[in-house]
């Protein structure tokens, strides 16, 4: 078959401008769609604030501190499209959410029962930040009205500005909103929330421990409505948990290994594991069977702290707040976590498994344990304040670990490997104004019950 | 009689100056973080589990008797005039003080070389006390926030107490 050359000559360009016909449509759709989501997500502001008591205005310290995660969170996300505001409703609720275009909501409760733990904070804001950066709400809007088919062929079909359209797409939002955007949405929204956290310099266990603080409450009528859509919380609470060893670097190999070598004796010499950094007691040896011999220099007494318990070995966290201690327990060999003042805070043990070593952190909130294994000892991290276990040794097992200020180092065979977690970064305040502080009348001391008795203490006392 | 009325005017005398001698005895306080030194008066005690590094505290022998010294860490501010707007401006807005008002407008002092602006404003507390603050806002080297406050219930704190005086004569940057 022959071609005109009228044919021959215009079938190229007509390729070109059909394709430059799309991509100008495809532009104007994107940008239509960006409009829509903010118009969308504006009109339903109105209702939202009246429905959970108005704004809320945090005390200047506190709104600061929160202001200041939700910066650097916005700041690490993608979209340049969405404007990011963040209000903090009148509600005691405990309860967070995002509309589309960028509204973020928080209530006082949840701000409250989350309290000063920034990690937490930022676990809930990140998700909730995540549901706008993949479109959740708008998305969900469009596919309760049928539409969402509409959208991905061409918007340019469909009149997005219109008035009618908006109303009825404004409803569906409220109604969406407090159901959540549907379980994929929100086990996306875990875990994408919980790395922008993470690029955002905050701690990726909060989004476990919230979970878990969420569990401790217990309540039917308690848990957030952010979760509402989990039937199954302990399952998004094991991914979060998975998910938390993706951000440690793959061990590597350390050429310079003598230097390792030589803080790892230095670090295990007697005389340095002895004394606590606090300057108080010296533990005189670990007593076979009576648990730990403690010189308190202090009162100048000899105590003894977990007696009827076989310590096999002991550290104190770098600033003394706590001892870790590896312990019998029954036929298990644990890892016990005491205060400085010999008590008992946690345990960690493992079915089946035995903890030969532990590693402090250098700042004393985790450690790093070396876990008896079928194929040798799996190097892993606990947390002080979470129960989460991390296999971060890879498919290495390890003889001996380190913790240095530069990251975890382990023995494998001839070598030493290191590895490290994502830096964390503590909130500071861009620009902070003098704290007006009031004084307290009553030093209330703290009640402790432990099974029918009560014990009361001084109140804690810190040096600054 | 006479001599009787002499007698006990020397002791009323004697005890009068030993009295205040006692009241102004005072001790020198270095900031743990080593920034500033100065003499606090016996009567106000160091309340440790209420300081930081960022923070120290004193109470007095009144209920409401708080002194307290705070180092900002960097702010943006250009100056020691926009900080102290600034702080006072958030003082005074929702989320702020309750019943916030500046007693006395800002006005510049000199803190060991150091200048600073200084006002008083009155608040309330959560159960309605009506508290006054001297406050002293400077900014040092490095834009360093730095912050004095001396606040009570009683309206004493207005009339640059003698305390407050001792505070910042004494005063020494350590840096």
């Amino acid at each position: 078959m022959k071609t005109s050359r009228l044919q021959r000559w215009f079938g190229p360009w007509t390729v070109v401008l059909l394709f430059f016909v799309l991509l100008s449509g495809s532009v104007q759709a994107a940008s239509l769609g960006e409009r829509f989501e903010r118009t969308l997500g504006g009109s339903a502001v109105p209702e939202i604030l009246k429905q959970y008591g108005g704004e809320h205005v945090l005390p200047i310290g506190q709104r600061m501190w929160v202001e200041e995660i939700f910066r650097r969170l916005v700041e690490v996300t993608e979209r340049e499209d969405v404007d990011y505001t963040l209000t903090i409703l009148n509600s005691s609720e405990l309860n967070a959410f995002a509309l589309p275009g960028g509204y973020v909501f928080i209530t006082r409760g949840l701000i409250s029962a989350i309290g000063r733990d920034e990690a937490e904070l930022a676990a809930v804001l990140g998700h909730e930040i995540t549901h706008i950066e993949r479109k959740h709400g708008v998305n969900a809007v469009l596919r309760q009205m049928g539409l969402a088919v509409l959208l991905e062929v061409g918007v340019m079909t469909l009149d997005l500005a219109s008035a009618d359209l908006l109303r009825v797409a404004s409803a569906t939002l409220l109604q969406l909103v407090s159901l959540g955007w549907g379980r994929e949405a929100e086990y996306e929204a875990d875990l994408s929330g919980q790395a922008l956290a993470v690029k955002a310099g905050f701690d990726g266990v909060g989004a476990v421990s919230l979970l878990d603080d969420v569990f401790t409450v217990g309540s039917e009528d308690l848990p957030m409505k952010i979760f509402r859509t989990h039937p199954d919380t302990r399952i998004r609470r094991d991914r979060l948990e998975a998910a938390l060893v993706s951000f440690w670097s793959t061990p590597v190999v350390v050429e310079d290994r003598d230097v390792v070598e030589r803080l790892n004796a230095s670090r295990n010499s007697k005389q340095a594991r002895r004394n606590d950094p606090g300057g108080r007691y010296v533990v005189i040896v670990p007593d076979e069977g009576a648990g730990l011999h403690v010189f308190d220099q202090q009162v100048r007494q000899y105590v003894t702290w977990f007696e009827n318990t076989k310590v096999h070995d002991f550290a104190w966290s770098p600033q003394g707040q706590y001892i870790a201690l590896i312990v019998n327990e029954g036929s298990q060999r644990q890892l016990w976590i005491g205060d400085r003042w010999g008590k008992k805070t946690k345990s960690v043990g493992l079915s089946g498994q035995a903890i030969t070593e532990m590693s402090w952190s250098p700042q004393g909130n985790q450690l790093a344990i070396l876990v008896d294994g079928p194929m040798g000892s799996e190097v892993m991290v606990t947390y002080l304040e979470a129960d989460v276990l991390l296999q971060v040794g890879g498919d290495f097992t390890g003889e001996s670990s380190i913790w240095l200020d530069t990251g975890l180092y382990f023995a494998h065979g001839d070598m030493w490997y290191h590895t490290s977690a994502p830096k964390v970064s503590p909130v500071t305040i861009r620009n902070p104004v003098p704290q007006v502080l009031q004084r307290q009348r009553i030093l209330s001391p703290t009640v402790i019950k432990e099974g029918n008795t009560i014990r009361l203490t001084r109140p804690s006392l810190t040096i600054p | 009689m006479a001599k009787f009325k002499l007698g006990s005017s020397i002791i009323l005398v004697v005890l009068i100056t030993l009295s205040v001698v006692g009241a102004c005895q005072a001790f020198v306080f270095t900031d743990p973080t080593g920034l500033y030194s100065t003499t606090i008066w016996d009567q106000w005690v160091y309340q440790a589990h209420h300081s930081t590094a960022q923070i120290t505290v004193f109470y007095g022998e009144g209920n409401y008797d708080l002194l307290y010294f705070e180092s900002l860490g960097t702010v943006a501010d250009d100056s020691v005039d926009l900080l102290a707007e600034r702080s006072i401006e958030l003082y005074g807005d929702p989320g702020g003080l309750e019943s916030f008002q500046l007693e006395t407008p800002l006005k510049t002092m000199d803190v060991a070389g150091q200048s600073g602006l200084s006002c008083v404003y009155t608040y309330e507390d959560a159960r309605g006390n009506t508290l006054w603050e001297y406050r002293v806002f400077l900014l040092l080297p490095g834009n360093q926030g730095f912050s004095i406050a001396l606040s009570s219930d009683k309206p004493w704190v207005r009339e640059n107490p003698p305390l407050l005086e001792d505070i910042l004569a004494n005063w020494r940057w350590l840096l």
